[in-house]
């Protein structure tokens, strides 16, 4: 899932590597990736890294399905799916995958984006040959029943308890998704909802499959220690197996109308410690000649304590406890998300007021060439942080060859992110950044909500 | 996702010198198609600490690494929370806070900005036996970011300003933690398992203690503890050795050490004892969205000669297939993931078992974590289940060796607990050595089941009853009548009820 904010990112570390830029460091700080790139006959795109710094090897499989594919009143399921597809197949057992990674010292994990799944490994490479014949298992079959079905489905409801329900800004994030698209399925969160994960049947899950789960929907990535011919001698071997079906695949078409006048929406719940509120704005593809732009624009807003809200908010006027901006820019469209939890007396309306002062000093005054710059090594060292591991580089590969289109990105995208001016910043933020193309969520406790006025009592 | 992750760091270290073929070919026997068993394991390599002493007493130590041009470098110093007084919880986390937030010649603004500038991050905090601060940057901006580093551990001004702004950013993260089921239920365990010794009170503070803390509390702090003989700097990654070695001589070799002799340390935690009462805590926090269930108890210290036959103990349990999980979440559904966690300090520290549940589950939950310590200790575990077990720490271990954070971060640790650095390459070994009967008799032992205490963070109505039945004991403190500030956990003048 989960196009969570920042705020979300220190205990969810996985998805560090997931927020809006696919930036690669300058040439004399990190080396280029060299891949090998090919597609077998039935469409599976098989993109290689040979590496041999440690005797371990990192395998991903990313499926271009996500929360957005959903079926209607099924919201959640592409995640309750991801879940279902470590249980059994044709020649696996329920949680098979496990004893192949976990009990050889290697880990396994997915996630489920709007856009795209991703399921990965990271085993010891002597295991490579087992876990590319375990992954083209489960593309090829599935193998699940109303048991373990009805038990993983429990197990995704703790889940949505666990983000939504039992944190104290849980239902803050929620509202986020839900209130900031009005068409697209992108308005549905991806953890989805008791009720809808209820009605969701084992004979949705089959079809999700056979629909969504097939080699030319999807996208193996490899990185670590391993002999080329020996490995594309396996991959031969255990995907082409795997027939193409004939079907088309079905592709989400709605798109989301322009927002046309500010929309605000005040949420609360029983326990807020602190209220807390949210600017969105719609923003482009991730795809789009905007994006480096917008991720520049991310790192001076909200990188760091040097970043312009932490010294606005958080520092000078203290009126927020915590204070974050992303450019959570996807697929189809995106979005920005501004926001703050309010230091203790704060109101919503003071946070607002402060966050859209900061917008609007990016909209009238040129960036500084000293800012342009940090934030432009932020986010080359954090991509840096990020290909410190296999799994990293295997992670950032895919992103670039399913989500943007383009595996080269791995290595071309620096030049656009040192392209950037001031002057770019300040044209993607008037661009954007109007009042009109604006949601504001506040998220406040209950007994803030203003009182019904009933039977002519009140008023002034 | 399917689990949370606490790292999504790669494997360095081969596990597969636990050649776990039988066990393929095992689970593999009713299927059509058995999976291609593994090849011969390829040799590990693990990066070799070097370490040298300064005059001042500074022991530094260097981990090349030069995969990524990437150090991580920081500086331990060997007390932390555990030297709070007991009516000022919060003061060494403050202090060690309050480090990045002015020094004689750089502002706070100042100090975010120029690490900022050099594309690097600044951390610093309180654990528990330890202070810590550390930078991580390009390998060629470390010149400028390690003299950074260094001022703000040397020339800290503790500003009055500073103080009050990180004191309310404290007290409200609080009111935030505090309003979260898991982590109140950790503040209270801790509480529970050590009373009033030191490792009982929370490391970030209560609502009471942060308004008490001076800043002469500060400054004291800091003059008694954060000194060349009583800290140990860690570079780690892409850094020639002989070069980190100057560096750390030119910007730390001048830190002059007190005449004063360093403060004794006194206990601070709490043996385990046999006549531990076991306590049954409900916190009734009736708008909880789910209820945190922990059991809790008194674990080891970081040099028990039991230790790595404790962390395997540990390990049967904890981990996605380890027991807990596999009885709560993999076989009943009743969470999204069970765990637990034996944490070594310089005494004995806590071992905790926990998972979330939905409200009515809370009781069953409690039983499940009881139920499965005590397995560990009645019956022996299989080699088929304790081979794996193995394989799991040892994986774990290699992916926190391959980032320059996760590779200072250990050699740190050993440092900081006076342990040879040669742990780091004996590690596999020593896991390897743990037996079967070691982890029965670890458990039976150390970590008997009946004196374990338990403690749930919820909506009680929903789970009472049934806690009732398996408990005589059960405490039910009601959320406006907690206090974290004693061993009591509840405000005085608060009428104790059943």
């Amino acid at each position: 899932m989960f196009r969570n904010l920042k705020f979300l990112l220190a205990v969810i570390t996985l998805l560090l590597s997931s927020t809006g830029f696919g930036l690669v460091s300058p040439a004399q700080t990190m080396p280029r990736l060299t891949y090998r790139d090919r597609t077998l006959a039935n469409g599976l795109r098989v993109l290689t890294v040979e590496d041999h710094a440690s005797p371990t090897v990192a395998i991903q499989v990313w499926y271009k399905v996500g929360s957005k594919d959903d079926p209607e009143g099924r919201s959640g399921f592409a995640h309750l799916f991801e879940h279902m597809l470590f249980k059994g197949t044709k020649n696996m057992k329920d949680e098979m995958m496990d004893r192949l990674t976990e009990d050889v010292g290697g880990i396994n994990n997915a996630s489920t984006w709007d856009d795209f799944t991703n399921y990965y490994e990271v085993v010891p490479s002597n295991y490579l040959e087992t876990l590319l014949w375990a992954e083209a298992e489960r593309m090829g079959s599935l193998n699940v029943d109303e048991k373990n079905f009805k038990s993983e489905r429990d197990v995704v409801k703790e889940e949505f308890r666990s983000r939504v329900l039992a944190p104290p800004y849980g239902r803050f994030f929620y509202a986020i998704e839900k209130e900031s698209f009005t068409a697209h399925p992108y308005r549905r969160p991806g953890i989805g909802s008791i009720e809808e994960l209820d009605a969701a049947t084992l004979g949705d899950v089959k079809a999700f499959h056979s629909t969504f789960y097939r080699p030319d929907n999807a996208t193996l990535v490899v990185v670590g220690d391993f002999e080329p011919k020996q490995i594309d001698a396996w991959i031969d071997k255990y995907f082409t197996r795997v027939a193409k079906p004939d079907k088309p695949l079905p592709r989400v078409t709605t798109k989301e109308p322009e927002r046309t006048a500010e929309k605000r929406v005040n949420e609360y719940a029983a326990t807020v410690p602190l209220p807390a509120v949210a600017l969105t704005y719609l923003a482009p593809p991730v795809a789009s000649a905007d994006a480096a732009a917008l991720d520049v624009a991310e790192a001076i807003l909200s990188s760091g304590e040097s970043s312009r809200l932490y010294q606005s908010l958080v520092y000078q006027q203290q009126v927020a406890q915590e204070a974050f901006a992303q450019a959570d820019l996807r697929e189809q469209l995106g979005l920005f998300v501004l926001g703050a939890i309010l230091a203790s007396e704060k109101k919503p309306a003071e946070a607002e007021r402060a966050l859209l002062g900061e917008l609007k000093k990016m909209q009238d005054t040129l960036v500084s060439a000293a800012e342009l710059d940090k934030a432009k090594l932020q986010l080359v060292t954090n991509e840096l942080r990020e290909r410190e591991t296999s799994n990293g580089k295997a992670f950032a590969l895919a992103r670039a060859a399913v989500l943007l289109g383009d595996a080269a990105r791995i290595n071309t995208d620096i030049e656009k992110l040192q392209a950037v001016t001031a002057a770019d910043i300040q044209r993607v933020m008037k661009k954007y950044f109007t009042d009109s193309n604006r949601v504001v969520i506040t998220y406040q406790a209950e007994s803030m909500r203003p009182k019904t006025t009933a039977g002519g009592e009140g008023g002034k | 996702m399917r689990k949370i992750s606490s790292s999504s760091k790669m494997i360095r270290i081969a596990t597969a010198v636990l050649l776990a073929t039988g066990l393929l070919a095992g689970t593999a026997v009713a299927q059509q198609e058995n999976p291609p068993a593994p090849a011969a394991p390829r040799s590990v390599t693990i990066p070799k600490p070097t370490d040298r002493t300064l005059k001042n007493g500074l022991r530094v130590i260097v981990i090349e690494d030069h995969d990524i041009p990437l150090i991580s470098a920081g500086i331990v110093v060997k007390n932390g929370g555990e030297v709070d007084p007991a009516n000022l919880s919060g003061l060494a986390e403050l202090t060690a806070s309050l480090l990045t937030k002015g020094t004689k010649t750089r502002t706070a603004p100042e100090i975010a900005q120029q690490i900022e500038a050099l594309g690097g991050t600044i951390q610093s905090g309180a654990g528990w036996d330890a202070s810590r601060v550390f930078i991580n940057v390009m390998s060629g901006k470390i010149d400028p970011a390690m003299s950074i580093l260094a001022d703000v551990v040397r020339n800290p001004v503790f500003q009055e300003e500073e103080i009050e702004r990180l004191r309310q950013q404290y007290i409200d993260n609080l009111s935030v933690t505090l309003g979260d089921p898991g982590s109140l239920a950790s503040y209270v365990a801790a509480r529970v398992v050590f009373g009033d010794a030191a490792y009982g009170h929370p490391l970030a503070g209560t609502p009471e203690s942060l308004p008490l803390i001076k800043q002469a509390d500060i400054v004291g702090l800091h003059t008694k503890y954060y000194r060349p003989d009583n800290a140990v700097l860690v570079i780690g990654g892409s850094i020639k050795a002989e070069d980190a070695f100057k560096l750390a001589e030119r910007l730390l070799g001048d830190w002059a050490k007190p005449a004063a002799a360093l403060p004794a340390r006194g206990q601070v935690g709490k043996m385990a004892r046999a006549d531990e009462k076991q306590r049954v805590v409900v916190i009734d926090m009736p708008d909880a969205g789910q209820a945190a269930v922990v059991l809790a108890r008194v674990g080891i210290s970081r040099t028990d000669p039991d230790y790595f036959r404790g962390i395997v103990t540990n390990s049967i349990l904890s981990g996605y297939s380890g027991r807990l999980n596999q009885e709560i979440r993999i076989k009943r559904g009743l969470s999204y993931g069970a765990r637990s966690s034996l944490e070594a300090r310089r005494e004995s520290g806590p071992f905790a078992a926990s998972a979330q549940t939905k409200n009515p589950s809370g009781a069953e939950v409690a039983g499940l974590l009881i139920h499965e310590l005590s397995r560990l200790s009645s019956e022996p575990v299989a080699e088929v289940e304790l081979t794996p077990r193995k394989a799991v720490l040892i994986g774990g271990f290699g992916r926190n060796l391959e980032t320059t954070d996760g590779l200072a971060f250990q050699v740190s640790s050993l440092a900081l607990h006076g342990l040879s650095l040669d742990e780091i390459n004996n590690y596999i070994r020593n896991v390897q050595a743990v037996t079967a009967a070691d982890v029965q008799k670890f458990a039976g032992s150390r970590l008997p089941a009946k004196d374990a205490h338990i403690i749930i963070v919820g909506n009680a109505k929903d789970f009472l009853e049934p806690l009732r039945k398996q408990f005589s004991n059960v405490e039910v403190i009601p959320l406006a009548e907690l206090d974290l500030n004693s061993a009591a956990l509840r405000k005085t003048g608060a009428t104790a009820g059943k």
